[in-house]
């Protein structure tokens, strides 16, 4: 949308402006014409140099660059034909900067000048003397010493007659003078003493009516603030209030409070008052502090004691006068010091003769001996559980300690972990008759042949069976078993695993030991997070009521995850487990030195400039999963079988570093690795051709 | 079957410090090079140090059977290694540097800067011993080269994951040993590092004539003979008797690859028969005798450790050093 009107090019007749009043003579104009507006548009001939354009808000648009270049510099301008014109550089090298002296004013505005100026205007110091009055310096002590007393007209004349200062008005006395040296002086003629002036109370003006009450009417007894009062008046200087009683109790009773509104006008109760309230000293010079009321004298103040005993002589050394001038009431005589009530002669308790028993005492001096806690009769007890339970007639408990009940390897773990060596033996029974599990009292014997197994890892090696592989795929009725065993474990059952037909019972807890190392091996894999975490167990295994508390008594930290290969060599496995093989890149210059051909793969040259290391991928002889198993076979068989049932007795004594057997493959286990022999490592290299066929392109390619 | 040598036939005293190092010369073998923590290297011709001899008083005047002293080092000395030729060694130390000497000169002649820890092992290498292998404690092993002016090694290997205790050379072979458990062979000639978990750190390696079997020290008092081949354990020298667990023990094969002689933690030489795996005898290396039957326990003292010994490859000789400063030769007494 255009705000820019079309106009025409040039100005055309109708368009003419009536200028000056002779252009129509026959129109009458009234007022005077208003000048015309430069930026209003009136629809006349405006030359191109001229317009404007504006937006709809009448504000001018396309400034300078628009209207045909950039313009700041001449006409709307900035200084010169050039515009901005740099400072030209006035060298200081000739004209060094002159050592001037800084004056205030160098920094002064103008308002400050002008408040300097203001202040250098002479003033009159009468006007200091506004804030007193002169001669009411009675009731205006403080101020008093500020006040310049300005010499009224009665003191300049005063002064005139011949009257100073602190002297009394009127006829001379004859005295002699008030010295200490005044034995046979002569008198002479002394001004009048200067008495006080009595200050009258000020007629106060009252222009109402006749019973007008003013607030005395609401009722509020409002002190009235004493009229002659100075104008800037410290209330604190005046003397004790009298009034300050009965002003206490006045306080209203109807408001919910006392506002500042109505405030009873009393200084001395601050509304705004808040917090605890401390009464500062507000006073020059000594402090005094408020007399605390004694309750039976005060102190320092003298006063008629009632004095029983007369003492003749004191009282007639010297008259004594009552502080009101008077001679005390016959019969009287004033203190001379207060009777100090509260250091008042104390006298010890009488003494008990010795061997005086009191006939009223009743206690028995022998009970509070016998009196003794529960804890320390307890204490001084001989009996022990047993004893007491003889006393009391229970049924004994069977005497066995818990050492009766653990394990001989428990005990010796605990007598390790303890330091003490001396613990009873570990003897591993059952609970006793009526103490036993209900499941597992029948076939007792039988379910010590099942092995232990984590209920964690059955639950696991469950969960894969039910998503993915499980172990014994060729063999139905024994996968069954296996699943069975493995439901036990996770608590699922509580019977005792089935037995295959025709299998004698030691078959059978084999089978089991079996299912327990397939169990463990075939659990899934741990990852790296699965590490981190261990799965709580549950020490409550169903039929292991006998034999087997021990491993959960003491647990021991979650290892991390045992590199194979070093599993298998600190079970003395060393062979194929133990070893791998990875390449490496030796310099040339290398077997050069040793005088040996390079082998054949090496990279080509400049691999002898920097003695770096090639590490590489490194290449195991046997996959992990395989050496997973063998040594889990091993456990099984071998050295530091943990797993191993009590029946099977103790461990034989093998070698730990006996060469390892030919690792047997688990039965039903899918697929079996011949440990000695990698086909991966033994094959022969692939021929030459091969690789070129596959990488040779890329050569072309470079070149 | 001649004796066993268990009699002392020299003793070479000097040294203020704990003897880490001992090593026989070349060819003729008749002088023994002695490395200590008082950071000297000693030369010793033992056939003029009777068992008898003790150290001199004053540290200028020379002990008995003493040739030379080798002062360089500013640590102490960690390994001795004397060229084919016997007119150059090499010793490492705690100084992260890798000397080589002459020994007509007594001086250095090359000192490889490179390794960031002390330098655990030095060993010769090549034809004509032209590189110094380096084990140290830095984890890398490095292959120096003798015949050009480089200062950088030719070669490193960093593959250890820990301090890298000892190395050897065998033709074309460079064999490692590390304490993260594992012993590394370097085969130049096919390119592949194979690497043998033994599990325990490894703090000695030596290998059998044949080159086929290797001796590994490791830290769980066990003494392991390893088929190379395989990496199958041959078999492994214990005795009850026998404590390394903490220390830096050498160990080596003697009498023509038929015992297993090793250092050990509480001052105790055991000598096994290779084949039998029997401890045959048992020498306590500061009291200079052997000892029969049941080891009577002793006090261990801080300085009751062999932590080296030697033996002699052309006579039936060896040397065992110890914590005290001494180096014990022993033999049959003919």
């Amino acid at each position: 949308m255009s705000y820019k009107r079309p106009r025409a090019t040039s100005p055309s007749g109708a368009q003419k402006r009536p200028r000056g009043a002779g252009a129509t003579p026959s129109t009458i104009t009234l007022g005077t014409e208003l000048p015309p507006d430069e930026d209003g548009d009136d629809g006349t001939f405006v030359p191109v140099w001229k317009q404007t354009v504006t937006d709809e808000r009448g504000r001018r648009r396309l400034h300078g660059a628009f209207t045909g270049g950039f313009s700041a510099g001449y006409f709307n301008t900035v200084g010169s034909k050039e515009g901005w014109t740099p400072k030209t550089f006035v060298s200081s090298r000739a004209n060094r900067n002159k050592d001037t002296t800084q004056r205030a004013e160098d920094f002064m505005d103008d308002e400050d000048k002008a408040a300097a100026a203001e202040s250098r205007e002479l003033e009159t110091a009468q006007s200091f003397a506004t804030i007193g009055r002169v001669g009411d310096s009675q009731n205006d002590a403080l101020f008093g010493l500020f006040v310049t007393e300005e010499e009224t007209m009665g003191v300049k004349i005063a002064q005139k007659m011949g009257w100073r200062r602190d002297q009394g008005v009127g006829r001379k006395v004859r005295r002699s003078a008030r010295s200490d040296d005044t034995a046979g002086a002569t008198a002479h003629a002394f001004a009048p003493k200067d008495s006080r002036m009595i200050s009258a109370a000020r007629e106060e003006v009252n222009r109402k009516g006749l019973g007008y009450q003013s607030e005395a009417r609401l009722g509020v007894t409002e002190e009235k603030e004493p009229e002659d009062r100075p104008m800037l008046a410290l209330p604190w200087l005046e003397g004790p209030s009298k009034t300050k009683a009965s002003e206490k109790a006045a306080p209203k009773k109807s408001s919910f409070g006392v506002g500042v509104l109505n405030d009873t006008g009393s200084d001395d109760e601050d509304p705004y008052e808040l917090g605890p309230k401390i009464k500062f000293n507000k006073s020059l010079g000594k402090d005094k502090k408020p007399k605390k009321p004694s309750k039976f004298a005060k102190a320092g103040v003298e006063r008629i004691v009632f004095k029983p005993k007369k003492t003749p002589g004191e009282a007639s050394a010297r008259p004594q006068l009552s502080y009101d001038g008077k001679p005390p009431l016959s019969g009287f005589v004033l203190a001379t010091q207060i009777i100090d009530l509260t250091s008042k002669k104390r006298y010890p308790p009488p003494k008990i003769p010795p061997g005086w028993r009191s006939s009223k005492s009743t206690t028995k001096p022998a009970d509070a001996k016998s009196h003794q806690s529960v804890s320390d009769a307890a204490k001084s007890s001989t009996l022990d559980a047993k004893a007491r339970a003889s006393l009391l007639g229970e049924t004994l408990l069977p005497g066995k300690s818990v050492f009766d009940f653990i394990p001989k390897e428990v005990r010796d773990r605990l007598a390790t972990m303890t330091g003490k060596v001396h613990l009873p033996q570990g003897r591993g029974e059952g609970a006793p008759e009526g103490y036993q599990d209900p499941n597992s009292t029948k076939p007792k014997d039988l379910w010590t042949f099942v092995p232990i197994l984590d209920k964690g890892t059955a639950a696991a090696a469950l969960a894969k069976g039910a998503t993915g592989w499980m172990p014994y795929a060729e063999d139905a009725n024994k996968r069954a078993r296996y699943v069975g065993f493995l439901e036990i474990r996770a608590g699922l059952k509580t019977e005792l695993p089935e037995r295959a037909e025709k299998t004698s019972v030691s078959d059978w807890a084999k089978e089991l030991q079996e299912f327990a190392h397939a169990a463990e091996v075939f659990k899934p894999t741990s990852g790296l997070m699965a590490s981190r975490f261990t799965s709580s167990t549950s020490t409550s295994l169903p039929g292991s009521g006998t034999a087997t508390p021990n491993e959960n008594l003491l647990r021991q930290p979650a290892t991390k995850p045992q590199d194979p290969a070093e599993q298998a060599a600190k079970l003395g496995m060393y062979g194929p487990m133990t070893r791998s093989t990875f390449p490496f890149h030796p310099s040339r210059l290398l077997c050069k030195r040793f005088n040996i051909k390079a082998p054949p793969d090496m990279p080509p040259a400049d691999a002898d400039a920097d003695g770096a290391s090639f590490g590489g991928r490194t290449e195991e002889a046997v996959s992990k999963s395989a050496m997973d198993k063998m040594v889990h076979e091993v456990l099984s068989k071998g050295a530091p079988a943990l797993q191993r049932p009590a029946w099977m007795g103790a461990t034989p004594e093998e070698t730990l570093e006996a060469p390892s057997t030919p690792a047997v493959p688990l039965e039903g286990a899918h697929a079996t690795v011949d440990v000695e022999k990698n086909d991966a490592l033994t094959q022969e290299r692939a021929p030459e051709d091969v690789f070129k066929a596959i990488f040779g392109d890329d050569d072309d390619d470079d070149e | 079957m001649p004796p066993f040598p268990a009699t002392p036939i020299a003793k070479l005293t000097g040294h203020t410090g704990p003897v880490h190092a001992v090593a026989y010369s070349s060819s003729p073998h008749s002088y023994i090079l002695t490395g200590a923590a008082d950071r000297t290297i000693r030369l010793y011709n033992p056939s003029k140090a009777p068992p008898s001899s003790v150290a001199p008083t004053s540290s200028a005047a020379y002990a008995p059977g003493l040739v030379t002293k080798y002062n360089a080092h500013g640590y102490e000395v960690l390994s001795i290694d004397v060229n084919a030729a016997n007119d150059r060694f090499v010793s490492t130390g705690g100084d992260k540097t890798v000397f080589l000497w002459d020994v007509q000169t007594a001086q250095t002649v090359r000192r490889f800067t490179g390794h960031a820890g002390r330098v655990n092992r030095g060993v010769f290498g090549g034809e004509g011993d032209s590189v110094i292998v380096s084990a140290s404690f830095d984890g890398t092993v490095r292959i120096w080269d003798v015949r050009s002016t480089s200062y950088k090694p030719i070669m490193t290997f960093s593959d250890a994951k820990d301090s890298v205790t000892d190395v050897l050379v065998f033709e074309g072979e460079i064999v490692s040993a590390s304490v993260d458990g594992r012993v590394r062979s370097y085969d130049l000639r096919t390119g592949y590092c194979e690497v043998d978990v033994i599990g325990y750190p490894v703090t000695s390696l030596t290998l059998s004539k044949k080159g086929t079997e290797v001796l590994v020290s490791s830290l769980d008092s066990t003494v392991r003979l390893m088929d190379r081949g395989n990496g199958q354990l041959l078999k492994a020298y214990r005795d009850e008797a026998f404590v390394n667990t903490d220390l830096r023990v050498r160990s080596t094969l003697g009498l023509n690859d038929s015992v297993v002689l090793s250092g050990s933690d509480d001052g105790m030489v055991f000598a096994w028969d290779l084949l039998g795996g029997t401890a045959l005898h048992k020498f306590r290396h500061s009291e200079m005798r052997e000892v029969r039957g049941k080891a009577e326990k002793k006090e261990k003292g801080r300085k009751d450790i062999v932590s080296a010994v030697a033996f002699c490859p052309s006579r039936r000789e060896w040397a065992s050093a110890g914590g005290d400063g001494n180096v014990v030769v022993w033999g049959t007494d003919s």
